[in-house]
């Protein structure tokens, strides 16, 4: 039997996978590059460098891009129909932080920023709600 | 690829295509980028408010999959023509066309008009 399978194997494996999953999400992602956002918002307006200022807005306008693009992920990939059930605005909570992350990339106003900190916040606890922690992180980092 | 095919199929396929098979057939094809082998299937391209119109040579793949299907599992967004557009015939490797083990999975693979 062996012998007849050793020689019915495939000599090439394809994948027919949709995608490869590392099923690894955290909204700390989001939240650090809010957080650098936050920062460096205050750092633009303790400034008079207009160079400084120039980067300053560089660098904000790029970390609120990513922002967007760790809620997204979390939305997207790691969010599934059924947690609905346990957060049922959880739609809205995404559309309203995604807004407020455009929003912050074209404003300089630290209150939209922190803002932009609370609403992470709100999809950190859904996150934690739905399991997220055991589920989507590797356990055992010293505390 | 569920249920036409399944994780540790093991599957006969023609390597001797040059052409893209009919929209249904399951092919095996070298990804446009990775150049890993994949395996989908010959689906008609969108049509809709935003239709993909294929050359001769190209045709447009897809997972059995559904992106609803796919998200709930968490696969993340299908890796198909959905994400990187039509595939030329250059890359086209094989058709599949028989799955023989285990036993109990033999069978043609299942065609599929959509």
């Amino acid at each position: 039997m062996y012998r007849l399978t050793r020689w019915l194997e495939p000599k090439t494996v394809v994948r027919a996978h949709c995608d490869l999953p590392c099923g690894i999400y955290d909204p700390e992602q989001a939240r650090i590059e809010a957080e650098s956002v936050y920062k460096t918002i205050e750092k633009y307006h303790a400034s008079d460098d207009p160079i400084f200022r120039g980067r300053a807005l560089h660098i904000k306008e790029e970390r609120a891009e990513l922002v967007k693009h760790h809620l997204d992920v979390l939305w997207h990939d790691y969010f599934k129909p059924e947690h609905l059930g346990t957060v049922p605005n959880l739609h809205e909570l995404f559309w309203n932080a995604n807004k407020q992350a455009s929003k912050v990339k074209g404003s300089l106003d630290l209150e939209e920023a922190k803002k932009l900190l609370g609403m992470i916040d709100e999809v950190d606890a859904a996150w934690k709600a739905t399991g997220g922690p055991a589920k989507t992180r590797i356990a055992g980092r010293p505390g | 690829m569920l249920p036409a095919i399944a994780p540790g199929d093991w599957l006969l396929t023609d390597p001797t295509i040059r052409r893209w098979p009919r929209t249904g057939s399951v092919v095996v094809f070298r990804e446009p980028g990775s150049g890993v082998l994949a395996l989908k299937r010959v689906s008609p391209p969108p049509g809709g408010a935003f239709p993909v119109e294929l050359r001769p040579d190209e045709a447009w793949l897809t997972g059995d999959a559904d992106e609803t299907t796919a998200a709930a599992a968490a696969f993340g967004p299908p890796l198909d023509s959905r994400a990187y557009g039509p595939v030329g015939v250059d890359r086209l490797v094989a058709r599949a066309w028989l799955r023989y083990w285990p036993p109990r999975r033999l069978g043609r693979i299942p065609h599929r008009a959509r």
